[in-house]
């Protein structure tokens, strides 16, 4: 294991001292307040919370990750809004792009976030193509919290279903790994 | 050959065999990229080494959701439209992605099951750095031609 005093903040990519101290003062105002998520978390806790899933934020997420496959496209550069072509008609949302989102649905987002949590798995049924623009409804239970090996893990059931419609799109187990 | 006609060649069709092999998908674990507001900048784990080292890890650490998009752009290369309609895909994050570790995605078509008049592709899939070291494990279950 590296000694935390020995490491650099600019140790991967080059900060100046301004950047360095921005990010010093950014990460210390994460750590105000926060909870552990195994506290923040309940075994029956259910939260939901609608998602608009716009063509930028789709961009966002497949850049990110280097994922150019065009059918997710419903912005381009210099045309900006398009309605996109997939097979389904118009531009789809990458298959697993809400199990993303769902760690927000997972604990009360008004409260300081416990930095440092990890997920470890994920069972994720894709049930129906997403179209890009539609709003969906991301519902969690919190099912299991569990200790295995010294470590504390919270288990979420989803379920993400269309606003509109009630297309059920998506479903998934998951787990995260509190600190 | 255009883009559709090469993925066109890739997907897996009724007489795709067990053993049947995808082509892999090789990313770079970028440290701006792992570090965007959308995916790790809520948790400097995945971005600020500082942190990462007081947290016990050797180096700022991916999403793990970064490593099921890898796995799933390849899935997509080879299922097409039909990764979007009743499948499913399971990943276990058994190690850590580091920052800079290139990570190459693998699947191994394991079992097709008879479902209508198609079948139901079972495939083991994983992600490993160049040195074979396992991160992410699991599988994908996809109906073809059902």
């Amino acid at each position: 294991m590296m000694q935390a005093e020995t490491i650099r903040t600019d140790a991967l990519r080059p900060l100046s001292d301004i950047q360095i101290e921005q990010t010093r003062e950014f990460i210390d105002s994460l750590e105000q307040g926060s909870q552990t998520y195994w506290d923040m978390v309940e075994i029956g806790d259910e939260l939901s919370r609608e998602l608009h899933i716009t063509p930028e934020l789709v961009i966002l997420y497949a850049d990110a990750v280097e994922d150019f496959n065009p059918w997710y496209e419903a912005w381009k550069m210099n045309t900006w809004h398009i309605k996109g072509e997939s097979p389904f008609g118009g531009a789809i949302v990458p298959p697993v792009l809400v199990s993303h989102f769902v760690l927000s649905v997972q604990f009360d987002h008004n409260k300081p976030f416990a930095i440092g949590s990890i997920h470890t798995f994920h069972d994720s049924e894709i049930l129906a193509p997403i179209p890009v623009g539609a709003t969906v409804r991301i519902a969690t239970r919190a099912t299991d919290k569990y200790e295995k090996r010294g470590r504390r893990y919270v288990r979420h059931e989803v379920n993400v279903t269309d606003v509109e419609n009630g297309t059920h799109y998506f479903r998934e187990t998951r787990d995260i790994l509190s600190l | 050959m255009s883009r559709t006609d090469v993925l066109n060649s890739l997907l897996v069709t009724r007489d795709t065999p067990v053993g049947y092999k995808l082509q892999s998908i090789k990313k770079k674990a970028v440290i701006q990229l792992m570090g965007s507001r959308l995916w790790g900048r809520f948790n400097p784990n995945h971005w600020d080494p500082v942190y990462a080292a007081t947290t016990g890890l050797s180096a700022p650490i991916q999403t793990g959701e970064m490593s099921s998009a890898y796995l799933a752009e390849m899935c997509v290369n080879h299922f097409g439209a039909q990764m979007f309609s009743n499948a499913r895909m399971v990943c276990k994050y058994v190690a850590s992605t580091l920052a800079n570790e290139v990570i190459v995605t693998h699947g191994v078509v394991r079992e097709k099951t008879p479902k209508g008049n198609g079948f139901r592709f079972t495939v083991d899939i994983w992600s490993e750095n160049e040195a074979g070291e396992k991160k992410t494990v699991g599988w994908v279950e996809v109906d073809v031609g059902v």
